[in-house]
């Protein structure tokens, strides 16, 4: 068995060297398939870090938040069809626009319990997507697309993938140091706490309906500036793009693979299914999409059924295990 | 809040399910330093006055005041910020979290931040003899454990009034004199207890005063040796034609 000082050395060490892996990889992988492979690794770790932090951290499963992707993806990409704003300068109105929505929503569905809080994010990105599809100053079902040609350095519209890519990880970097400092603070006990037993937590005087509101809002927040990115990099996005419901499970499924309710869990996840995802598509065609859904069941079922932390779970089993046969 | 005021105080409490009244009139004033035992048959009541008393439901009627504040429609959490803590029935331990993380929650209750509370669920975790499994998951504890645990994360939040319900039920004999040790040290704090309970030695060992329920009322209350040699108790307990053989 290894001292502490050392294993703690070691771990560091470990995360500079992930660190670095993840910050220089682009500049030896040429190939701008892999390289926007790994800018949607990012910007699928984003959203489902962001989701975490209800859905991990809090418990509560919203299947909903592609709600809040749709604002950030849409108030980007308006602004311009609008005002010829650079789509970026809209995300601030897509996380007001959030917020808000998180606030009026939150209200009353996170005091629904378990499937029920599930159901109504569900109906409510529905709601959103039938409404967008359905009023022509939001683009109706045709959508709206960013500028055709970049105007300057703000349009966010590089050929290259890899402006992207950092871009993405570096609003990443900033969700994940908040994780980590919110899981040390009393608000992550918190979180844990009523995902735990609510009741339980609350004869201990935590203000659960206060605390999964705070996740939500942080969480909204961040999936809106994802939805913004997005929209930024693509150019275009549409009902089924920014409202679809499938956006909602990824994230679910993203965080699920790699370990719900862990720091890393949403990165590791997304950076297992969205190569799969895309080399399916590759490899496939159009006709890989329904490959890519097979796929997603497949893993619904095998982490449902054998585990239900994720690959997470499956490494601290196997840490423990380890620790046993050491003895 | 006066200095003669009671620290817990509940007049006419009405709970009903459809037309069944499970608590039907009930009061109850406890004192600073009391013990209380709460007794009575399955169905009397006890628990879902136990549950109105800990905010965790709230009366149709009547009032319920803590410390001077009045609490009837206040929720838990605030219960427990006016110094009100409570174990449960069935333990509601967080099965994800560390014995001593568990304590931690209740400890950031009066410790916002994170160092504060960390040492203040040290001495809670010395106190109440659970270093020896503060690493350990909490979802791998036994039932002995986990009851000694919510009481350790109650007495985190530093509570004026610990309610304990049944906190000793399915413990062997052994488990349950360490905890009428445990309970003994926590009343030696100061702290004031009601004990809901099945097993009458603890309400006899440990109770300076038993409150008896019965068909959601209290039909007696006084030292809990006067109290089990009530008529009234008896026949609460074993019925009509059983208590006057007891008498007889």
């Amino acid at each position: 068995m290894m001292p502490a000082a050392t294993r703690f050395a070691g771990r560091w060490v470990f995360a500079v060297l992930v660190v670095a892996a993840l910050l220089a990889w682009p500049l030896f992988v040429e190939d701008q398939f892999y390289q926007r492979v790994g800018a949607l690794v990012m910007l699928a770790a984003l959203s489902a870090s962001a989701w975490n932090l209800v859905g991990g951290y809090a418990g509560q499963i919203s299947i909903g938040h592609v709600l809040f992707f749709g604002c950030g993806a849409y108030a980007s990409l308006l602004g311009f069809t609008w005002f010829e704003w650079a789509p970026i300068l809209g995300a601030p109105f897509g996380i007001a626009l959030s917020l808000l929505l998180a606030l009026v929503v939150g209200g009353p569905t996170l005091r629904l319990k378990g499937h029920y809080f599930s159901m109504a994010t569900i109906a409510l990105a529905e709601l959103a997507r039938i409404i967008v599809t359905n009023a022509p100053v939001l683009g109706g079902a045709v959508g709206v697309s960013g500028p055709a040609m970049p105007r300057s350095v703000l349009d966010l519209s590089f050929i290259s993938p890899l402006p992207y890519y950092y871009i993405f990880g570096t609003v990443l970097a900033v969700l994940l140091l908040f994780t980590w400092w919110m899981n040390r603070s009393r608000m992550g006990f918190y979180l844990r706490a009523i995902r735990g037993q609510e009741r339980a937590a609350r004869s201990l005087g935590v203000p659960a309906q206060r605390y999964k509101m705070y996740a939500y809002l942080v969480s909204a927040g961040f999936t809106s500036v994802a939805g913004s990115l997005y929209a930024a990099m693509l150019g275009f996005v549409d009902p089924d793009s920014g409202f679809g419901i499938l956006l909602s499970v990824k994230m679910v499924i993203a965080a699920a693979l790699g370990g719900a309710g862990t720091l890393f869990g949403p990165l590791v996840g997304a950076a297992i299914l969205v190569p799969l995802e895309e080399i399916t598509n590759a490899m496939f065609g159009g006709g890989g999409t329904g490959i890519t859904y097979v796929v997603y069941g497949a893993i619904i079922v095998f982490i449902s059924r054998f585990a239900p932390g994720g690959l997470a779970e499956i490494l601290s089993r196997f840490q423990a295990w380890r620790a046993r046969r050491a003895g | 809040m006066p200095a003669d005021a009671p620290l817990l105080e509940a007049r006419d409490i009405v709970v009903a399910f459809g037309s069944f009244r499970a608590v039907d009139g009930a009061s109850l004033t406890i004192g600073k330093g009391e013990i209380i035992g709460l007794i009575g048959p399955n169905g009397a009541g006890k628990s879902t006055f136990f549950n109105c008393l800990a905010g965790d439901r709230q009366p149709q009627s009547g009032s319920i005041h803590l410390r001077g504040h009045d609490v009837t429609r206040a929720s838990p959490e605030e219960h427990a910020r006016l110094g009100l803590g409570r174990s449960w029935q069935v333990p509601a331990v967080f099965d994800d979290l560390s014995v001593r993380e568990n304590v931690m929650v209740g400890a950031f209750l009066r410790h916002p931040r994170t160092a504060d509370a960390a040492a203040a669920a040290e001495q809670v975790i010395d106190f109440t003899g659970l270093r020896p499994i503060a690493e350990a998951r909490s979802g791998s504890l036994g039932t002995p454990a986990r009851k000694r645990l919510e009481i350790a994360r109650a007495l985190a939040t530093e509570p004026e009034i610990l309610l304990l319900d049944e906190a000793l039920a399915g413990l062997t004999p052994t488990e349950v004199r360490a905890a009428i040790e445990l309970v003994r040290r926590i009343h030696a704090r100061g702290i004031t207890l009601v004990i809901v309970e099945h097993v009458m030695e603890v309400i006899l060992s440990l109770a300076d005063r038993a409150v008896v329920f019965h068909q959601g009322k209290v039909i007696a209350q006084g030292p809990p040796r006067e109290v089990v040699q009530d008529p009234g108790v008896i026949e609460a307990y074993l019925g009509r034609s059983l208590s006057r053989k007891a008498r007889a």
